[in-house]
């Protein structure tokens, strides 16, 4: 037994370190399948001061940490790489305190997006980012991802939703970052570690913004024939000033897939696209959009258009569209999402590359987007089992992120880089300015400690992962 | 079925109850798939650790109700309990105990007996004495025993002449035949007012739900093809069942007889006519009584909500006896009895009860819960915290309120404590 962990024991409880293989192994790998590395130990912290704690004894040893909450990271944030110990922050579960006053509410990192909204749910209120794993999903994981959802495209991402935060530095000291105004005091250093993906810092209790319940939504649901007919409407309706809630697409496999899953909506199976819209706000603001949507809608070749005609239904598409990603396992044994960003206008030629790039690589693709804020998760459906097919769907997904810069977009819309995107980096950065983001890094965690090998690709350092399970 | 169908999205982790309770990802149903993969490796560690984690599954099939993949995890963990029994660790007397008591019908009137007296003074020592080498939880759960009868619910129902296409063939359970007679005899009297001609075959047999979870199939196909067998001479269009966990094991026992033409057809067919009661009531035309400020709240068995997809019906049917439904959070969380889960895990099942008595609003007293393990489970639990809570059968409940509004005849209650 290695000295660190008697150790850890004496700070967490023995039961609260764990090193059982079979154990390492389940938590070798998170929502992001290509890749995989089976941790050191997996830790429990129960606080604040034993996150401290454990993270000073480690740094003494050299041994690096990575942080994880439910392990739903779509670009392996809570990979264990570079041999490290991970910090599962599942007991640092509750919601400490529901300001109604000042509309704060405070909670631990282990915390279920979804429970929060639950939460304030009876005072009229909600967490706003509502990432699409949001049901599983925890606030710790969301604060180093920066994550953003569908609603995001009116009510923005965790980045304006949370106000302060603790953090455990990879020296051991403990910090508060920003205030309870929510506006930074000198420079934003709360908004350099929200996405700063765990290399900086580790969030073990954090302040929340509760954003009031709009009293009134519709929920429109448009079905085309034809994908580029529902992007061009897409641009019309963000072109005529209105801002939707969530404005999401999905094409004909993604349809496919869903309505396999365990919440279909009765799309019917020939549908090319289907744009699901939001408007909340005010009952009369809302009635108007609504209008006018609808009446902007009668431009485009739209097979049918439908409101959600109670608030079950409207649950129904949203939970539909939001189980898009593992309803993937109905129809490919595994899948690889892109999230690259274009602007909006490209999102027809995007997605007539993504089509051209399917057939070039053989490579099946679903597209299930946030087409508002033209996020593309192209899906690349592909089969673990067979290596040649592994390297052709890692060439696709990386050939659509390069496109997606060269339309005027980026790598990453709220997946994070992770592992995963180390090499678009250089696509997306040049030299110097990932040698400042290299300075930064080294201002906070001189020994790159904390989830190394992520986020930050670093010329000249070896990284060594196991290969797909 | 395999686990290769999971994409690791990690929706699953939240359903889970023993996640929640532990915080491990290996007890969770994306832990559970990885050690599932790993138990089948040629050189894998088969540790009592391993089969732990496994074990802990409570077959609850939460996590099957959210899978955007439909990984039949639950499934996958009875397969494997079922394949690996010597590597799990397991009290022989139980399931021994379990197979004399639900296995015959004279084995059921003495669980029946001896239930009735471990409630006396003296009687807690022949129980005792008994049960000395059960689970001590066994000792727990007799706080949750209603009123007991002197007889089993099967003798005592009787069956009506078969009327065309409004026949139903009783299925009285075991835990529900010896423990709860009382609501098996009230769940005859509201199918009879509903309509129905009820017929109540005596040499039905238990369905096999908890040899199954534990993955003891062996005794269960024959119990099966008689259960088959009688339905088919029954002359019955429907098998109406009363209890949560006993209706989702027969709607599956087709899968008993994969492989065997003419007895998965047979199987299929009396699956097919599987109706859970609280459905066939919600759907019938019971008369509706007006509100009488009774609240009551409702629990919902995994085997209902999960399972077989049962949640508005209880409901439906409670509103329309006059009940006033005032929801708890996590409704359909499981209560941690889970088949005989209560006795082989005593501690994780504690957690959850805890937790789902917690859940149960402020200020009512009425639950419902649709299943007899759930039943006693969060009975007992309520009794030992002195929490003043009622715990009952929807259908106790449904019949109470036709009772008081004089829609049901006064009834001799041949009841005994």
């Amino acid at each position: 037994m290695a000295d660190w962990q008697q150790e850890l024991e004496a700070v967490v409880g023995a039961q609260h370190v764990l090193t059982h293989p079979n154990l390492l192994r389940a938590y070798s790998q998170d929502g992001y399948t290509l890749e995989s590395a089976m941790p050191r130990a997996v830790v429990l912290p129960g606080s604040t001061e034993e996150t401290q704690s454990v993270v000073r004894i480690l740094a003494r040893h050299g041994v690096p940490v990575v942080a994880r909450g439910a392990g739903t990271s779509l670009s392996g944030g809570a990979i264990a790489s570079q041999d490290s110990v991970i910090l599962h922050f599942s007991r640092l579960n509750r919601i400490h305190q529901i300001d109604w006053t000042n509309r704060v509410t405070e909670v631990g990192p282990g915390v279920i997006n979804a429970d929060v909204s639950r939460a304030l749910q009876p005072g009229g209120y909600f967490y706003a980012p509502d990432p699409s794993s949001q049901q599983a999903c925890t606030i710790g994981g969301n604060f180093a991802e920066n994550s953003g959802g569908p609603h995001c495209l009116k009510y923005g991402v965790t980045v304006n939703h949370v106000l302060m935060a603790d953090v455990v530095l990879p020296n051991g000291e403990v910090r508060r970052f920003g205030n309870l105004a929510g506006d930074p005091d000198g420079p934003d250093w709360l908004g350099l570690l929200v996405g700063s993906e765990g290399t900086l810092g580790i969030a073990t209790r954090l302040w929340l913004r509760m954003t009031p319940s709009p009293r009134a939504s519709r929920t429109i649901a448009a079905l085309f024939d034809s994908v580029a007919e529902a992007s061009h409407a897409v641009s019309a309706v963000i072109a005529a000033g209105v801002i939707p809630a969530a404005l999401e697409m999905m094409d004909r496999l993604a349809i496919f897939a869903v309505e396999k899953g365990a919440y279909p909506v009765g799309y019917p199976p020939d549908t090319a696209a289907v744009l699901l819209m939001e408007i909340d706000g005010e009952p009369l603001g809302v009635e108007a959009e609504a209008q006018q949507v609808l009446s902007l809608l009668e431009g485009f070749h739209v097979r049918q258009v439908k409101t959600a005609q109670s608030l079950e239904e409207r649950n129904l598409w949203w939970a539909n569209r939001k189980t898009a990603f593992g309803a993937m396992g109905l129809i490919s044994p595994r899948y690889y999402v892109q999230d690259g960003v274009i602007p909006r206008h490209t999102l027809p030629i995007a997605l007539d590359a993504i089509d051209s790039i399917s057939a070039h690589y053989d490579i099946r693709i679903a597209n299930v987007f946030h087409a508002g804020d033209g996020n593309l998760h192209p899906l690349l459906l592909y089969d673990d089992r067979d290596p040649r097919e592994v390297s052709r769907v890692k060439r696709a997904g990386s050939e659509i992120l390069r496109y997606c810069v060269e339309l005027g977009g980026s790598i990453t819309g709220e997946h994070g880089i992770g592992l995963e995107k180390l090499d678009e980096m250089r696509v997306q950065f040049s030299p110097e300015a990932l040698l400042a983001h290299d300075a930064i890094k080294r201002v906070f965690d001189p020994a790159a400690l904390f989830n190394p090998g992520k986020l930050l690709p670093t010329p000249g350092r070896c990284i060594d992962y196991d290969g797909p399970p | 079925m395999d686990t290769s169908q999971c994409v690791h999205c990690g929706l699953c982790l939240s359903a889970c109850p023993t996640y929640a309770v532990t915080g491990l990802e290996v007890e969770s149903p994306r832990g559970r798939l990885v050690l599932l993969n790993e138990w089948r490796q040629p050189e894998a560690l088969h540790d009592p650790a391993t089969a732990q984690w496994l074990d802990d599954c409570l077959d609850c099939r939460a996590c099957e109700s959210v899978c955007p993949a439909h990984v039949p995890t639950g499934h996958l963990v009875e397969q494997w309990r079922a394949q690996d029994r010597p590597t799990i660790p397991r009290n022989l007397t139980l399931m021994r105990g379990l197979g004399f008591f639900v296995g015959s019908t004279s084995g059921l009137r003495w669980f029946q007996r001896l239930s009735r007296w471990s409630r006396r003074p003296w009687g807690t020592r022949v129980a005792r004495s008994v049960l000395a080498r059960l689970p001590r939880t066994v000792g727990d759960l007799s706080h949750g025993l209603p009123q007991l009868s002197l007889q089993l619910s099967r003798e005592t129902i009787g069956s009506d002449a078969p009327k065309p296409h409004s026949t139903v063939m009783f299925f009285v359970g075991c835990v529900m035949d010896a423990i709860y007679s009382e609501s098996n005899r009230r769940t005859a009297e509201l199918l009879r007012l509903a309509g129905y001609a009820v017929v109540t075959p005596s040499e039905q047999r238990c369905c096999g739900a908890l040899h199954l979870h534990s993955g003891e199939s062996q005794p269960v196909r024959i119990w099966a093809q008689e259960n088959i067998r009688r339905f088919e001479e029954s002359g019955a269009d429907k098998v109406v069942v009363n209890a949560a966990g006993c209706g989702t094991t027969l709607k599956e026992y087709a899968a008993l007889f994969a492989g065997e033409p003419q007895w998965e057809e047979r199987a299929r067919r009396f699956e097919d006519s599987v109706v859970d009661v609280t459905v066939l009531l919600a759907e019938s035309m019971l008369p509706r009584v007006s509100p009488t400020g009774r609240v009551v709240t409702v629990h919902d068995a995994c085997h209902h909500a999960h399972a077989q997809k049962i949640f508005r019906e209880p409901r439906q049917l409670l509103a329309r006896a006059g009940y006033t439904i005032h929801e708890m959070a996590n409704s359909t969380q499981c209560c941690g009895s889970a088949g005989v889960y209560n006795l082989t895990h005593p501690d994780m099942s504690e957690a959850l009860v805890a937790e789902k008595l917690a859940s149960i609003p402020d200020g009512v007293t009425n639950v419902a819960a649709a299943n007899p393990g759930c039943l006693l489970q969060i009975q007992a639990a309520a009794r030992r915290s002195r929490r003043n809570v009622d715990v009952q059968h929807p259908v106790d409940l449904v019949w109470q309120a036709y009772h008081d509004a004089g829609y049901l005849p006064k009834q001799e209650v041949g009841t005994r404590g």
